[in-house]
C-alpha cells in the first residue's frame, strides 16, 4: 500500500517535471516574436518605449500575469486584447523563452 | 527610479488630453510630422511605409486604423503607439488623415539648407590624427544604420564596428532612423550619415563624433560622395529637388528642380532615386524616379547636366562596374536593370529582372573569366529570382530561383556565397539565402531571425553581417565559410550595413586587384 501511495507520488512528480520540461523555448521564441516583441522587445523594449522588460523575469510570474490579464482579473486594454490571443500552451512557452534570455 | 519619468509623462500626456480635445488640425499636423512623417512622408505621400491621406485611407474603418497606430502592425516596422500617444491623440491623428488630401510639394529651398547647417567642431585641425581606438585598418569598420523602434529617438543612430573582432568602435545620434553611411574614398576618416528626414552628419571616424550637419529636404535617401572626396550630392523624395554640397563644409552649392519627360511623355516631378559619385570620372549619377531619368552632372563650374532619358518607369536604385564606367539601375515598373555607359552617357541595354528590381548595393563577382551581376528582386510574384548577368556581354545568364522576394545582395571575392536577403512578409523574411558563385545555385538558407535583411561581407571576406532587424534588435555575424554564428551586436531594428570596403572595391564582390582588371576592360580611363 505504502509502496503504490509512493510510486502514485512519483508519477505525479515526474509529471510535473515533464510538463515544465515540455514548456518548449523555439515555439515561445517564435510566439514572442510574433505576439509581444513589437512592444517588449526581444531582449529589451525600445528605450524610447512605454512597456516593461520581460527577458530573465520569473517565468511562473509572467505564467501567472498572462493568465490573469487572459482572464481580465488584471486589467489592461492592450494586454487583456493581446493575452486573450494565447493558449495555456503558448504562455508556458512563451513564460519559459522571456525567463531563460538575458536583457542587456 | 524607472517609473518617474513615465510617471511624468502620464501626468503630462493627462494634462495635454485637455488640450487636444479643442484641438486644432494644425495641431495634428504637428503630431503628424513629429511620428509619422520620417516613414510615411512629410507630404503624406508616403515613403518607407504606406501614403496616409485621405485617398489612400478612402473606406478603411477609423477603428482597425486606430488599432494598428496602438499595437503596430506586425511583420513591418510599423511601432505600437500604446502609451505614447493618448487616445485622443491616435482618434484625432485617424481622423485628420482620413480628411487631408496629399499635400503639394513642399518648398526647401538653398537658403533653408544655408539657415539649418550646424556646426559642431568648428576647428578640425584640433581632432586625432589617427583613430582614438584599436583598428588595424579603416576599411574594416562596418556602419550599421539603427532605425530606432519608433524611426526617431535615442534608439536612432549610426553604429560603427571593427569587422575584425565584432565591436562597437563608436556611435553617433541621428534624432530619426539612420538610413545611409556613405564614405569618403580619397580620406578614411570621414563619414556622412543621412537620416529619414533628410539630414547629413559629417562625421569624424577618427574620434567618433559629428562634425557638422545640414538638412537637405523633408524626406529622401539619395547620398553619394565624389571620388575626390570633394562633393557629396543628395537627392530628395520630399521636396523633389537633390543638392550638391561642399563635403568639407556641408555649405550647398547647387540644388535641382527634379523634372523632367517620362518614358510615356508626360512632363511630371519626381523624386531622386539614387545618387552615386564613381571612381571613374569627377561626376555624379542621379535617377529621377518618377521620369525614368538618369542625369550626369560634371564636377566643374556651374555643375552642368548630362539628361539621359527613357531609362525606365520608375527607377530606383544602382551599381557600378567596370571602374565605375558603367551603371546598372533597376526599374521597378517594367522589371528591367538598364545598363547605362557613363563614358558615352547613353543606354547600353535594358537586361530583363525579376519582379519590381531592387538591387541594393548591387554585387559583382568573378567567375572563371567572367563579370557576373547580381541583381535582387523586391516583388512577391510567381517569379522569385536572383538575376545573373554576363557584365561584360551585358546579357542575363540565369534568373536564379529564390524563396521570397529579395531587397540587397552581398558578395565578396574571399567569400564562396553570394548571401541575398528574403524579405517576403512572413516567417521567410528570417531567412537569408546563399548562392554559390560557381554553380549559381541556392545551396543554403541561414535562419537568422528577425526580420534579417542587408547582408554586408566585412572588408576581408571572412564574416557575414546581417541585420536581424526588426524583431530581432541585433546585427548577427557568422563565419562566412562555416556560416556558424560568432557575434551579435544588440541595437534597436537595424537596418542598412555599410563596409568601409566600399570605397575601396566600388561593388560588393569585386576584389580591388580585379577592379583594376575591370577598369581597363572598362576602357577610358580618367
Amino acid at each position: 500500500m505504502k509502496i503504490q501511495v509512493h510510486s502514485g507520488l512519483l508519477i505525479v512528480g515526474l509529471l510535473t517535471v515533464h510538463s515544465v520540461n515540455a514548456a518548449s523555448i523555439y515555439a515561445g521564441q517564435s510566439r514572442a516574436a510574433a505576439v509581444c516583441s513589437q512592444c517588449h522587445g526581444v531582449r529589451v523594449p525600445s528605450a524610447d518605449a512605454p512597456f516593461p522588460t520581460l527577458a530573465g523575469r520569473d517565468p511562473k510570474y509572467l505564467q501567472q500575469a498572462l493568465k490573469e490579464y487572459r482572464d481580465k482579473t488584471r486589467k489592461s486594454d492592450i494586454m487583456n486584447a493581446v493575452a486573450g490571443s494565447l493558449s495555456d500552451a503558448d504562455i508556458a512557452n512563451v513564460a519559459i523563452y522571456y525567463s531563460k534570455l538575458k536583457p542587456e | 527610479m524607472k517609473l518617474l519619468p513615465q510617471f511624468i509623462i502620464a501626468i503630462l500626456a493627462a494634462v495635454q488630453s485637455l488640450s487636444i480635445a479643442q484641438a486644432a488640425s494644425s495641431d495634428m499636423h504637428q503630431l503628424y510630422e513629429d511620428n509619422c512623417a520620417s516613414c510615411h512622408g512629410s507630404d503624406h505621400g508616403g515613403f518607407l511605409a504606406p501614403a496616409l491621406n485621405s485617398e489612400t485611407l478612402k473606406g478603411r474603418s477609423a477603428t482597425a486604423l486606430r488599432t494598428i497606430v496602438m499595437t503596430g502592425s506586425f511583420d513591418t516596422l510599423m511601432p505600437p503607439f500604446y502609451g505614447r500617444l493618448t487616445d485622443d491623440e491616435i482618434r484625432g491623428l485617424v481622423k485628420y488623415l482620413q480628411s487631408t488630401p496629399k499635400q503639394a510639394n513642399p518648398a526647401w529651398t538653398i537658403e533653408d539648407m544655408k539657415t539649418s547647417l550646424k556646426v559642431y567642431i568648428a576647428d578640425e585641425t584640433k581632432l586625432p590624427s589617427k583613430p582614438t581606438y584599436q583598428i588595424d585598418n579603416m576599411d574594416n569598420i562596418i556602419g550599421a544604420a539603427a532605425r530606432g523602434k519608433y524611426g526617431r529617438g535615442s534608439g536612432s543612430k549610426a553604429v560603427f564596428i571593427n569587422s575584425t573582432t565584432h565591436q562597437k568602435v563608436g556611435e553617433i545620434a541621428t534624432g530619426t532612423a539612420a538610413h545611409i553611411i556613405d564614405y569618403d574614398p580619397a580620406n578614411p576618416r570621414w563619414a556622412y550619415v543621412k537620416n529619414d528626414t533628410a539630414e547629413i552628419f559629417k562625421v569624424d571616424l577618427y574620434s567618433m563624433q559629428i562634425v557638422r550637419s545640414i538638412k537637405t529636404g523633408f524626406n529622401g535617401p539619395g547620398l553619394g560622395v565624389s571620388r575626390d572626396g570633394k562633393y557629396i550630392m543628395a537627392g530628395s523624395y520630399v521636396p523633389h529637388n537633390a543638392v550638391i554640397l561642399n563635403a568639407e563644409t556641408l555649405e550647398p552649392l547647387k540644388a535641382f528642380e527634379l523634372e523632367g519627360v517620362d518614358p510615356d511623355g508626360k512632363m511630371v516631378t519626381s523624386d531622386s532615386g539614387m545618387v552615386i559619385g564613381t571612381p571613374f570620372a569627377d561626376i555624379f549619377a542621379i535617377a529621377l524616379e518618377n521620369a525614368g531619368q538618369v542625369w550626369v552632372v560634371d564636377l566643374k563650374d556651374n555643375f552642368p547636366v548630362t539628361k539621359i532619358e527613357n531609362v525606365g518607369r520608375h527607377l530606383h536604385d544602382a551599381f557600378l562596374t567596370h571602374g565605375g564606367s558603367k551603371l546598372m539601375v533597376a526599374s521597378y515598373d517594367d522589371s528591367i536593370v538598364t545598363a547605362i555607359d557613363l563614358n558615352e552617357r547613353k543606354i547600353i541595354k535594358k537586361l530583363e529582372a525579376g519582379c519590381v528590381p531592387h538591387v541594393g548595393g548591387g554585387a559583382a563577382v568573378e567567375v572563371d573569366g567572367r563579370t557576373l551581376g547580381f541583381g535582387t528582386n523586391f516583388g512577391d510574384c510567381d517569379k522569385m529570382v536572383v538575376s545573373v548577368w554576363d557584365l561584360d556581354k551585358m546579357e542575363v545568364v540565369k534568373q536564379v530561383p529564390v524563396s521570397g522576394g529579395t531587397e540587397s545582395p552581398a558578395a565578396h571575392a574571399n567569400a564562396p556565397y553570394v548571401a541575398v536577403d528574403i524579405i517576403s512578409k512572413d516567417r521567410r523574411a528570417r531567412t537569408i539565402q546563399l548562392i554559390d558563385k560557381k554553380t549559381l545555385n541556392v545551396v543554403k538558407t541561414l535562419d537568422v531571425g528577425g526580420h534579417a535583411y542587408f547582408p554586408e561581407y566585412s572588408a576581408d571576406g571572412k564574416y557575414l553581417y546581417v541585420s536581424a532587424g526588426y524583431n530581432g534588435d541585433e546585427v548577427a555575424v557568422y563565419d562566412s565559410t562555416s556560416l556558424q554564428k560568432v557575434a551579435a551586436l544588440p541595437m534597436e531594428s537595424p537596418a542598412g550595413l555599410f563596409s568601409h570596403g566600399r570605397v575601396k572595391y566600388v561593388t560588393r564582390g569585386l576584389s580591388p586587384d580585379e577592379f583594376d582588371d575591370a577598369s581597363k576592360k572598362g576602357g577610358a580611363q580618367p
